[in-house]
C-alpha cells in the first residue's frame, strides 16, 4: 500500500528547498477516496521510510523513533509570518504554518469532517499577490509598476508565449524594491539562494551528478536562457533603478527559480475581464505537492481573493499536511526541471522499455490490489487487508509504465508471462547497471556529505529516486511472479 | 471666551446606573432605554457580510514576538530557520559565508555561538483577562468604561447633587420591612404626632400605627360622607344646598318646598335652579371645593418642607435628590378594605330582597295558578302558515276593522313614554267586598285582570 510519508521526516532523502514547493512532501495515497485511517499512516510510514532510506523493502528501524524525530523537527513558523498577512486581511482558518528541516509546510490544526462543499482554509487578497496576465496586454494585479519605469520595458520585451517566468521574476525583483510592498516582508520567508534546490543555480558538477543527460541539457538550456536575459537587460549601462534589482546573475536566477516553482496559473476574473494569469501568491505557495492532494485553489471574484480550499468529502486529521497537485501526471524529470524535487514514488513516472515483452495487466493489478481506471490507479485497502505496505506510488507507476496487454477475458498464458517478466526484469537490471553508481552508493554519499549544497543534494536524490523506482519495479515483478496463480 | 462660558453650566449627562428594572405595570423586566428589535440572522445579511464576519472572527495571530526582523527585500530567506543536522559545519561555498557575514551584521541580538538557530518563544504567554476585559471579550453585559480605569468627568456634579438622579435607598437591609420608605400615611402620621394630634409609641410610626391611621382616616371619611348623605336626605336638597347660597333667605324646609310646588308648580329641581341662580361664584367654588384659599387639609399645609419632599418630592419639574425611589419597587394598589372579613352574602342579599328562602318560594309557587293554555286544533302546517294577503276579499274588511278598533298601540306612544299624565287614567275597579290588595292579586289569574279595559269586551 502506498504510504503517506511526510517526506521531510526522512532526514536524508529529500531535496529540501522551499523554493520548489517541497518535493512530494507526502505521498498520500488514500485507500478509498474519502477515508483515511490514521493508523495506517503509521504503519505505512514505516515501510516507505524504510524503502526509501534503505534499499530493502523491510523496515529495519523502529517507526516510533522516526516519528518522534519527525514531529520534533517540525516547529511552528515565525509568528511574524502569519502576522504580516493577517494585518493585510489575509486569513488562515484551522491551519498552521510549520517549519521543518526541509522548509515550510501547511498543517491542519484541527480535525475536519468530510463536508459536502469544499472548505476554505486560506484566503489571500489580491493586494498581496504579484500577478501578470499571460497574454497581451500585460496587466498587473496589483499594479505596482509605475508608468515610466524601465522594468516595464523589460517585461514588454519578453515573448508572450514562453517567457512568463521571466516576467514574473522581474516583477518579483521589482517588488523587493518597492517601498512598503508586502513582498519586502514576505521575501524573508522565501528560501534563500543556498536553500534553493532549483537547478538554475546548480553548477556544472551538480548537473553531472544527475546522471540524466536529457534533464541536464534541459537545465543547461534554461540556465543559458536566463543568463542571456540577464545580460541583455542588466548590462552595465542600465539605469540604477534596474541595476539594483539584480546586481548579480545569481540573484536573477534565484528570482527566476522562485517564479518558476511558486507560480500558480489560474484563470481569474477581475471586473468583467476573465484572463489567464500567472500569480505569485504569498501563503498559498507554502503548500507542498502531492499526487493525491488535499486542497485546490479557487479564485473568489467577489472580493478578489484566492482561496485555498479542502476538497469536498475530504477528511482531515489534526496535523495532516495540506497539499496541492502542482503538475498533474508528470514524470520526475519534469518536476525536477521546474521545481527541483523528485520522488521515488511518483505514480506517473515512466521507464522506457524496448522490446516486445508484455505482461498481463489485469493479473498485475489484481495481485497488487490496484483499482481504478488507468488515470487514477489507487491501492485498494479493503481487498488487501494485511498485505501491508509494499504497494506505493512506484508500483502504481509500474502498473502504468510496464508494457502490458489486456484482452478481455483471455487468461494469461503462464509460459509467455514468465518469459515476459523475465525480459522486463532483465531490462530493468540493465538500466540499473548503466548508472555509474548504485543506489546504496548514492545513499551513502548523501549520508556522508555534511551540509551539502542543496542543488547537489537534489541532484543526488534525483538519481537515487530513479534507481529506487527501477528497483521497486523489479521487486514488483518478482512479487508478480510469485503470486501469479496458475 | 471664558466670560461667555461662565454663565453656562456644562453639565454632563451620565447614564443611569441600572440597565433594566421591573416595570411596575407589567411586572416584567424592562430595559432602561428603549428596547430594540432582534438582529436578523445570517440569511438576511447583505452580500459579502458573512465573508467579512468570518474574516473578522478569525483569531488574531498569537501574541508571541518574533525574534528576527525584516530585511526589507535585501536578504530573501533571512527569517527562515536554516536547519542543519549538524550544528556547525564547514561552509562549502564562499557565497554562503558572505551571506552569513551579512546576517551577523544585521542581527541585533547576540547569537549563541553554539548554535546557528534563531531563538523562538515556543510557548506564547497567554494573558488571561479578568473582570471588565473578560466581560468585554465574552460579550457579557459590561459598562462602557472599565470601572477600574474610569475617571470621573471633570466639571460634573457628584452623583449626590444630580437632580434627576434615580437612586436606590442606600442602606443594605436584610428585610424590606426594616425601614419603610416615607409614604403619605407615614409622613402624615408623623406630622400629626409632632403636632400633638396623635400619640405614637416611638418617633416614627410603626406599621401597625400606620395601618391604624389609614383605617381610621378611611372610616372617618366614610362616616363623614355618610353623615352628609343622611343630612341631605333628611333636610332635603334645598335646605342642604342653601348652605352655600347666602342670598337665599326663604324657607327651605320640606313643607315649604312642597307648598311652593303646589302653588307654582315648580318642581324641586326648578326651585333648586332658582336658588342656585342666587349663588355667587365664590360660593360656587367653595361648594365645589376648588378654592385654593380654603385650606382643605390644614395638616398638609403645615407639613415641614422635608416632610413634603419625602412624599411628593418637592418641585414636580425638578425633583430633588431627596426623592428616592426604588426602580424595582412593586407598587401595591390594594385598598384599605383589602383584608375586610368576607361579608355574609346571604344575609345581605336577603336584606335587600334579592334572595328568598325556600319556604317563601314554595309558598309563592303554590299560590300561582296553573295557566290554562289554549291548544288550537290546527295542524303543524296550518300553524306555520303565514297570511300573505292573497285573498282580496278580506282586505277591505280588515281595514275597516282596524279603523274601528283602537290600535293596541296608541299613535302617540312615544310621547306617552315621557308624559305619563297623557295616558287615560283607567277607572279604578269597584271594590267588591272587603278585599285586600294581596288577596286581590292572589285571586287574579294574572295581572291582566287588573286592566279594566271594558272596551275590548
Amino acid at each position: 500500500m502506498a504510504s503517506s510519508v511526510p517526506f521531510h521526516h526522512l532526514a536524508c532523502c529529500f531535496s529540501v528547498s522551499q523554493q520548489e514547493k517541497e518535493c512530494f512532501q507526502q505521498q498520500l495515497w488514500r485507500t478509498t477516496r474519502a477515508r483515511y485511517s490514521s493508523s495506517r499512516i503509521r504503519a505505512t510510514q514505516q515501510a516507505v521510510k524504510a524503502s526509501s532510506v534503505e534499499v530493502p523493502a523491510f523496515p529495519l528501524f523502529q517507526p516510533s523513533q522516526l516519528e518522534e524525530a519527525a514531529s520534533e523537527q517540525l516547529e511552528p513558523a515565525d509568528p511574524d509570518f502569519y502576522k504580516i498577512g493577517y494585518v493585510r486581511s489575509m486569513r488562515a482558518y484551522g491551519i498552521e504554518f510549520k517549519e521543518g528541516p526541509d522548509g515550510f509546510g501547511v498543517y491542519a490544526s484541527k480535525d475536519v469532517q468530510p463536508l459536502r462543499r469544499p472548505r476554505m482554509i486560506m484566503e489571500i487578497p489580491l493586494e498581496l499577490m504579484l500577478t501578470v496576465s499571460k497574454k497581451h496586454p500585460w496587466m498587473f494585479f496589483p499594479d505596482i509598476i509605475p508608468v515610466g519605469h524601465p522594468i516595464f520595458d523589460i517585461i514588454n520585451s519578453t515573448n508572450p508565449e514562453t517567457d512568463w517566468d521571466l516576467r514574473l521574476a522581474c516583477l518579483l525583483l521589482y517588488s523587493f524594491d518597492c517601498k512598503d510592498n508586502f513582498w519586502q516582508l514576505y521575501g524573508d520567508f522565501l528560501p534563500s539562494k543556498e536553500e534553493c534546490t532549483n537547478l538554475l543555480l546548480a553548477t556544472e558538477d551538480d548537473l553531472l551528478e544527475l546522471q540524466d543527460e536529457d534533464l541536464a541539457s534541459a537545465m543547461r538550456k534554461q540556465q543559458s536562457r536566463a543568463f542571456e536575459f540577464w545580460e541583455k537587460n542588466w548590462h552595465s549601462g542600465v539605469p540604477l533603478k534596474i541595476k539594483r534589482l539584480a546586481r548579480e546573475p545569481e540573484r536573477f536566477f534565484w528570482a527566476l527559480g522562485i517564479a518558476q516553482s511558486r507560480c500558480i496559473n489560474i484563470q481569474m476574473r477581475v471586473g468583467a475581464l476573465v484572463q489567464d494569469a500567472n500569480m505569485l501568491v504569498p501563503y498559498a505557495d507554502m503548500l507542498n505537492h502531492s499526487p493525491e492532494p488535499n486542497c485546490f485553489f479557487h479564485w473568489r471574484f467577489k472580493d478578489r481573493m484566492l482561496e485555498v480550499m479542502i476538497n469536498a468529502g475530504q477528511e482531515i486529521r489534526k496535523g495532516e499536511e495540506m497539499t496541492v497537485n502542482y503538475m498533474p501526471q508528470q514524470k520526475n524529470n519534469m518536476f525536477m526541471e521546474r521545481y527541483g524535487f523528485s520522488s521515488p514514488v511518483n505514480p506517473w513516472d515512466e521507464i522506457q522499455f524496448s522490446g516486445n515483452a508484455r505482461i498481463h495487466l489485469d493479473s498485475f493489478l489484481s495481485i497488487f490490489n490496484i483499482s481504478g481506471l488507468a488515470d487514477e490507479y489507487y491501492h485498494n485497502d479493503e481487498l488487501s487487508g494485511s498485505e501491508g505496505s509494499f504497494v506505493d506510488g512506484a508500483v502504481l507507476a509500474a502498473a502504468r509504465t510496464l508494457p502490458t496487454w489486456s484482452d478481455g477475458d483471455l487468461p494469461p498464458v503462464p509460459s509467455s508471462e514468465r518469459r515476459a517478466f523475465k525480459e522486463l526484469q532483465e531490462e530493468c537490471r540493465q538500466m540499473l547497471a548503466k548508472y555509474p553508481t548504485t543506489s546504496e552508493q548514492d545513499q551513502k554519499m548523501l549520508d556522508s556529505m555534511s551540509e551539502p549544497r542543496r542543488t547537489l543534494e537534489a541532484a543526488i536524490k534525483y538519481r537515487l529516486h530513479r534507481k529506487l523506482f527501477i528497483k521497486k519495479v523489479i521487486q514488483a515483478l518478482d512479487m508478480y511472479q510469485d503470486r501469479l496463480l496458475f | 471666551n471664558e466670560d461667555e462660558d461662565e454663565g453656562i453650566e456644562h453639565v454632563y449627562v451620565e447614564r443611569p446606573p441600572y440597565h433594566s428594572y421591573f416595570d411596575s405595570t407589567s411586572g416584567q423586566l424592562e430595559p432602561a432605554s428603549g428596547a430594540r428589535a432582534s438582529i436578523p440572522g445570517e440569511d438576511c445579511w447583505p452580500e459579502g457580510t458573512s465573508d467579512r464576519v468570518r474574516a473578522a472572527r478569525a483569531p488574531a495571530p498569537a501574541g508571541a514576538i518574533s525574534a528576527g526582523s525584516s530585511s526589507n527585500g535585501q536578504n530573501p530567506g533571512s527569517r527562515r530557520r536554516k536547519h542543519r543536522a549538524s550544528a556547525t559545519g564547514p561552509r562549502s561555498s564562499d557565497a554562503i559565508i558572505e551571506v552569513k557575514d551579512l546576517e551577523e551584521e544585521t542581527a541585533e541580538e547576540p547569537r549563541d555561538e553554539s548554535s546557528e538557530y534563531v531563538i523562538y518563544q515556543m510557548e506564547p504567554e497567554v494573558e488571561e483577562e479578568t473582570g471588565f476585559a473578560l466581560d468585554k471579550k465574552l460579550g457579557r453585559p459590561h459598562p462602557f468604561i472599565d470601572p477600574k480605569v474610569k475617571k470621573p468627568i471633570e466639571g460634573t456634579l457628584p452623583e449626590e447633587e444630580l437632580w434627576w438622579n434615580w437612586k436606590k435607598p442606600e442602606e443594605e437591609q436584610w428585610s424590606r420591612w426594616q425601614r419603610r420608605k416615607p409614604d403619605v400615611e407615614t409622613v402624615f402620621l408623623k406630622a400629626m404626632a409632632e403636632n400633638g394630634e396623635v400619640k405614637l409609641y416611638g418617633e416614627t410610626p410603626s406599621l401597625t400605627e400606620t395601618a391604624l391611621y389609614r383605617a381610621r382616616k378611611h372610616l372617618y371619611k366614610e362616616e363623614r360622607l355618610r353623615l352628609e348623605q343622611e343630612k341631605l336626605e333628611r333636610i332635603g336638597p334645598m335646605a342642604y344646598y342653601s348652605e352655600w347660597v347666602k342670598a337665599w333667605q326663604r324657607d327651605t324646609s320640606r313643607e315649604a318646598v312642597e307648598k311652593h310646588f303646589q302653588e307654582t308648580g315648580q318642581d324641586e329641581t326648578m326651585q333648586l335652579m332658582e336658588m342656585f341662580s342666587y349663588q355667587t361664584d365664590r360660593e360656587y367654588r367653595i361648594m365645589m371645593g376648588t378654592d385654593i384659599r380654603i385650606k382643605r387639609d390644614p395638616l398638609a399645609m403645615r407639613l415641614k418642607e422635608d416632610q413634603i419632599k419625602q412624599i411628593w418630592g418637592g418641585d414636580p419639574v425638578y425633583p430633588t435628590i431627596n426623592y428616592k425611589q426604588d426602580p424595582n419597587e412593586i407598587i401595591d394598589y390594594r385598598g384599605p378594605d383589602f383584608h375586610e372579613p368576607t361579608p355574609n352574602m346571604v344575609a345581605y342579599l336577603k336584606e335587600h330582597g334579592k334572595l328568598i328562602s325556600r319556604h317563601e318560594l314554595e309558598q309563592t309557587l303554590a299560590k300561582e295558578k296553573t295557566e290554562q293554555v289554549e291548544l288550537t286544533d290546527m295542524d303543524d302546517a296550518m300553524a306555520r302558515a303565514v297570511d300573505i294577503g292573497e285573498n282580496d276579499e278580506e282586505e277591505e274588511t280588515s281595514d275597516v276593522e282596524e279603523e274601528d278598533e283602537d290600535s293596541k298601540l296608541p299613535r302617540n306612544w312615544s310621547v306617552l313614554k315621557t308624559a305619563p299624565e297623557l295616558r287615560k287614567s283607567k277607572p279604578k275597579a269597584k271594590k267588591e267586598g272587603a278585599m285586600n290588595l294581596d288577596e286581590a292579586i292572589d285571586d287574579s289569574e294574572n295581572l291582566t285582570d287588573f286592566l279594566m279595559d271594558f272596551e275590548e269586551e
